[in-house]
């Protein structure tokens, strides 16, 4: 039971990582990443590279944490003179594109076989590593949403004609964000590689997008709070399939694909009866009558 | 001084704008009246940067402004509202305010996390400046309002408010009194009043003729394009030619 909790730990802290990503890019920034699933992997398949290729992990990380905000640059160049709206197209193509050519290089993986990489021995010591980072990335959004860059940001979110006839330039801040929350995400990959002990391109489908989706759009996109509720939610229903399936005597494929089948009907709900998510914005007020 | 030259702008075979120059001293308001499509709002967002321009250039004290990219425009000095005011309608009045404040050193990552003490001082001034711009609307009692909740004529105060924590030189202003009420645009015409005695340039594009005999200086009258009559309010008013075209057949 301990060694279950410690797991589910661990997994939602890479997954809340994830979270806080996109609440930087779609919740502050208003950016629809429908691929954030592609720094993600990105991380991931930095380590695999490395251990398919006797490099050692820590270059794996380096690679993909410093690959990941580069792709990201140059899958946003085509968004920048596009509405937000097509944002979602190009990055959700850009996240196949990706596990596709993963699938049929070998070369760079074990394609479709995926490969083995190191898996910590310890399940204490990677949760510890599990919650530093995401630690880390929380302290990050909090500083960067409660400053004027965040305020910016929400600017941009709201209008960005706006933030350019103020005198910003809305793609320079775009791809700060971009830059920034692919880091984390890519970081949160290669935690997850080394969690798993095993890398193929099954785990990184348009499914893994969705499901960091549903988690951020039911707690609240807009706060760190919602989206960390969210993911909790989320990961714990996910977790607990097998126990699920157990107790009611479905076979476990049915019971998952009904889970998923819960996010989407879940998803909907939120977006009709609350947009803002289980835990809004909070007003920010300011004393105007000081002199 | 403001000097247009030349400005033109055809969407394919439509001329928007045609060859149409102005000048503008500083401490003056010069209205630019015409009949709806007539190019007026193309005209300043010509200006602004927000709109590519076909030929034609801008110029500020001699200066040429860069066209086409309004985040470098605002960087000269000019301002733009809009119609229908473009504000950030899920922050707060007093955070709309805040952020036409620029340069702030919290916007960039680099100051946020290593001089942080900058940051704080930068923003402190910033709030004063935010209140002393809302007192000057009038609107200090809405300040922790979302933005989205004011009425039209109070989001046309606030959208002036934050072009003001800009300092601008000069003010395009896109029909502040359309859909206002009285007293609002009491308000409004008191305020530019201000802003011109400050020896701001302000272009104010206005249907209201009350608003626009009461405060401009010089009026140019705009149709289809092309500028057909410029001169003091009073003129322009007597000019048969803008009746006929804008304020409708004389009775």
């Amino acid at each position: 039971m301990i060694d279950f909790a410690v797991f589910s730990i661990t997994i939602i802290a890479v997954w809340s990582v994830l979270a806080i990503s996109l609440h930087l890019q779609f919740g502050l920034t208003g950016l629809v990443n429908f691929g954030q699933v592609l720094p993600f992997a990105v991380g991931a398949y930095g380590t695999a590279f490395a251990a398919a290729h006797g490099l050692p992990a820590w270059a794996g990380a380096g690679i993909g944490v410093t690959l990941a905000p580069l792709l990201g640059l140059l899958v946003i160049l085509p968004a920048s003179r596009l509405a937000q709206d097509y944002w979602a197209l190009v990055t959700l193509g850009a996240g196949e594109i990706f596990r596709l050519t993963m699938l049929n290089v070998p070369v760079i993986a074990g394609g479709d076989e995926g490969t083995s990489v190191y898996r910590f021995q310890n399940a204490d010591l990677a949760m510890v590593l599990a919650l530093t980072l995401l630690l880390v990335t929380l302290l990050f959004a909090r500083r960067v949403g409660a400053s004027p860059l965040g305020r910016m940001l929400r600017v941009l979110r709201e209008d960005e004609v706006l933030a350019a006839t103020l005198g910003r330039n809305p793609f320079r801040l775009q791809r700060m964000v971009t830059a920034a929350s692919w880091v984390m995400a890519a970081a949160a990959g290669v935690l997850y590689a080394h969690v798993t002990g095993y890398i193929s391109p099954s785990s990184f489908t348009v499914l893994e997008t969705f499901v960091i989706w549903t988690a951020v759009v039911l707690g609240g996109p807009s706060t760190i709070t919602g989206v960390l509720l969210g993911t909790v939610i989320v990961q714990l229903t996910s977790v607990s399939t097998r126990f699920v399936a157990q107790w009611s005597g479905l076979p476990s494929d049915l019971v998952a694909n009904l889970r998923l089948g819960a996010y989407g009907l879940v998803l909907i709900l939120v977006f009709l009866y609350r947009p803002q998510g289980l835990i809004p914005e909070r007003k920010l007020r300011y004393d105007a009558d000081r002199l | 001084m403001l000097t247009v030259c030349d400005l033109s702008v055809s969407y394919g075979r439509f001329q928007a704008l045609r060859s149409v120059s102005l000048q503008a001293a500083p401490g003056s308001i010069l209205g630019l009246i015409g009949p709806n499509g007539s190019g007026k709002s193309t005209f300043l967002n010509v200006i602004a940067g927000v709109q590519a321009v076909a030929s034609g250039e801008v110029r500020l004290d001699g200066t040429l402004v860069p066209l086409g990219l309004p985040e470098r425009v605002a960087a000269h000095g000019i301002g733009r509202s809009f119609q229908t005011p473009r504000l950030a309608h899920r922050l707060t009045v007093f955070q709309n305010i805040m952020i036409g404040a620029r340069p702030q050193a919290g916007e960039r990552l680099r100051s946020l996390f290593l001089q942080p003490a900058t940051v704080r001082r930068r923003e402190a001034d910033i709030q004063d400046e935010a209140r002393s711009v809302l007192r000057r609307l009038d609107l200090s009692h809405k300040a922790n309002d979302y933005a989205g909740m004011l009425s039209g004529g109070q989001q046309k105060l606030l959208s002036l408010g934050m072009l003001l924590m800009g300092h601008p030189r000069v003010l395009l202003l896109d029909e502040p009194a359309a859909g206002v009420n009285p007293v609002l645009i009491e308000r409004q015409i008191n305020l530019l009043k201000e802003l011109r005695a400050e020896g701001r340039i302000i272009l104010l594009v206005e249907h209201n003729m009350e608003m626009v005999c009461g405060v401009c200086d010089r009026v140019v009258v705009l149709d289809s394009g092309a500028v057909i009559a410029e001169g003091d309010p009073d003129a322009i008013r007597r000019d048969e030619r803008v009746m006929r075209s804008y304020l409708g057949e004389p009775a």
